[in-house]
């Protein structure tokens, strides 16, 4: 069994090696690639093909889990709570105004799409989530990083990672659990207990954590902080609480701690490791024969949420007293949706049952596996076509 | 001339340092220590990538441009005035006749007027050396002397 396993996992890592050579050959980000790479490989079409497919197993989902809680970590180290007070301002109201208009539009289309308020409640956060991962990529790639227009991106992203963790922890704990709503009202209480405690650990834990990680070995430094990381996350997870947010706190803090960067190099290969299976394990869940039931629902999400996102962001822009051009890049940039959308469907499916039916959170899932395939790779080639976007759409007006 | 400073999240900070009321030069500095160089000619331009350095050529750059990289000098064109005198290091060449010999019996003062105040060898600095110091390949000299003694050492040393 073991080498039938081994084989299957080289497979795995092949696959996404392979498809990243392609993405990088057309300058896309290769993450729907890896997503593309997993639905290809599984058992929906190589299976069904008749050739050997890589099956699901629990190595894979473990690997995936590992991907989310990395990713989070990371999102919690970088994430800088000082510049987002010093300027609370601004990023408030791009913040709000992004997520006044996205996640309230999200709601109307999960509720039109679904006809189930928690249904609702999981499309709003799928919809309003950008995807921090490809937009910092692209914007290094297209060199936007160094226009102003940097700036009110990158501060949405910075609301938009906080909100996603409280969005993740209430969704979470109320998606998990599900029932009557006493019970969620519980299993929410218990998932915001649970955080408390980690925000006091963030608060006072700073210097345990590093004297737990004083060690000149890079060896033992990695291991003590998996130790830590992956621990508290599975234990969050087995209370039912998301394993994410729970990352997402960790990183932050390790963040004020003097090992935060050697702690991201030591970790940077594993989680581009493991969030590549991640994304590979999306595809490999995904039946490609379900996604044309649920192409009217992309079509339509992807018809209402584009513009919604670029018109959110092209204010934005103008918040940060941009020109026209540089707001309608801010709202080009936005566009794309990727990890976190994905994480939020994977969690809606790992309670399915409870608050959301069997057939409505597998709907949920591969509608989302479509939207984000389709969001991240127009998202990113909008940001390249800018120039040409920009006159079309910039002469008009 | 202000500098505006930024993080970019998961990727470094972000220097923006203003040339002219136009012309800003921008500096994204990664965490792993590569460094792009931008620089954007007007307020609706767009910033064109200049360099894309590497953490230790980011580096020799800063260096250069801060006025503290003093490798390319050669060391014998070092002099510090002392009076009539000055002190002057001198490479020994390999393939020098010194090679070999003790500063005794080299007996250079006696032949070009320069007083060997230190040998130089590697890391290691041999104050006032005695006559039975023996000179090697790739020892700079310190010596003191008027410029015509120190051309006459350079001479006997290149022998």
């Amino acid at each position: 069994m073991a080498e039938a396993l081994l084989f299957e996992t080289g497979v795995m890592f092949a696959a996404v090696a392979v498809v990243s050579l392609v993405a990088a050959r057309f300058h896309l980000s290769p993450i729907p690639f890896y997503i593309l790479a997993g639905i290809v490989a599984s058992e929906f079409v190589a299976g069904r093909l008749g050739v050997g497919y890589v099956s699901l197993t629990s190595f894979v989902e473990v690997g995936a889990e590992l991907g989310i809680v990395l990713l989070l970590l990371f999102l919690g180290l970088e994430f800088n709570l000082d510049r987002l007070l010093a300027d609370r301002g601004r990023i408030g109201t791009v913040g709000l105004l992004d997520l006044g208009v996205n996640f309230t539009l999200g709601l109307g289309l999960g509720y039109v799409l679904f006809g189930d308020a928690v249904a609702a409640v999981v499309v709003a956060g799928i919809v309003y989530i950008s995807s921090s991962a490809i937009i910092t990529k692209t914007l290094l790639d297209t060199g936007w990083i160094a226009n102003p227009e940097s700036g009110p991106i990158l501060g949405t992203l910075v609301f938009e990672d906080l909100a996603i963790a409280v969005y993740l922890a209430i969704v979470g704990a109320a998606v998990l659990e599900g029932g009557p709503i006493g019970a969620v009202a519980q299993s929410v209480g218990v998932a915001f207990g649970f955080l408390l405690a980690l925000l006091v650990f963030v608060a006072l834990g700073t210097q345990a954590l590093e004297a737990l990680l004083d060690t000149t070995s890079t060896e033992y430094f990695l291991l003590r902080a998996l130790g830590v990381i992956v621990l508290i996350a599975g234990a969050a997870l087995s209370l039912g609480v998301s394993e994410a947010v729970a990352a997402f706190f960790v990183g932050m803090a390790f963040s004020s701690t003097s090992v935060a960067h050697d702690l991201e190099d030591v970790l940077s290969p594993l989680r581009d490791t493991f969030a590549a299976v991640f994304f590979f394990w999306i595809g490999l869940r995904t039946d490609p024969t379900v996604l044309p039931a649920v192409f009217d629902l992309i079509l339509l999400a992807v018809v209402v949420t584009l513009p919604a996102k670029i018109l959110s962001g092209f204010f934005s822009g103008r918040q940060y007293g941009l020109t026209d051009r540089r707001s309608l890049r801010v709202g080009l940039a936005m566009v794309t949706r990727g990890e976190f959308s994905l994480i939020i469907a994977a969690t809606a499916l790992a309670g399915a049952g409870g608050a959301l039916s069997g057939t409505t959170a597998e709907t949920l899932y591969a509608f989302t596996v479509g939207y984000v395939l389709v969001m991240s790779i127009l998202g990113t080639t909008l940001m390249q076509a800018s120039p040409v976007l920009e006159r079309s759409l910039l002469a008009r007006t | 001339m202000t500098i505006y400073e930024s993080d970019i999240p998961g990727v470094g900070r972000r220097f923006e340092l203003e040339l002219t009321d136009r012309k800003r030069v921008i500096v994204v500095y990664h965490h792993d220590g590569r460094c792009e160089l931008f620089r954007r000619d007007g307020p609706d331009d767009d910033s064109k990538r200049i360099l894309d350095l590497t953490s230790e050529q980011a580096s020799r750059l800063g260096t250069i441009l801060e006025g503290a990289y003093f490798e390319t000098v050669a060391v014998d064109e070092l002099s510090v005035p002392l009076g009539d005198a000055i002190i002057e290091w001198i490479d020994v060449p390999t393939d020098s006749s010194l090679v070999g010999t003790s500063v005794g019996d080299a007996d250079i003062r006696a032949q070009t007027g320069v007083s060997i105040v230190a040998i130089q060898r590697g890391t290691e600095t041999i104050p006032s050396p005695g006559p039975e110091t023996t000179l090697q390949a790739g020892d700079i000299l310190v010596g003191i002397g008027t410029r015509e003694e120190q051309a006459a050492l350079e001479t006997l040393v290149g022998e």
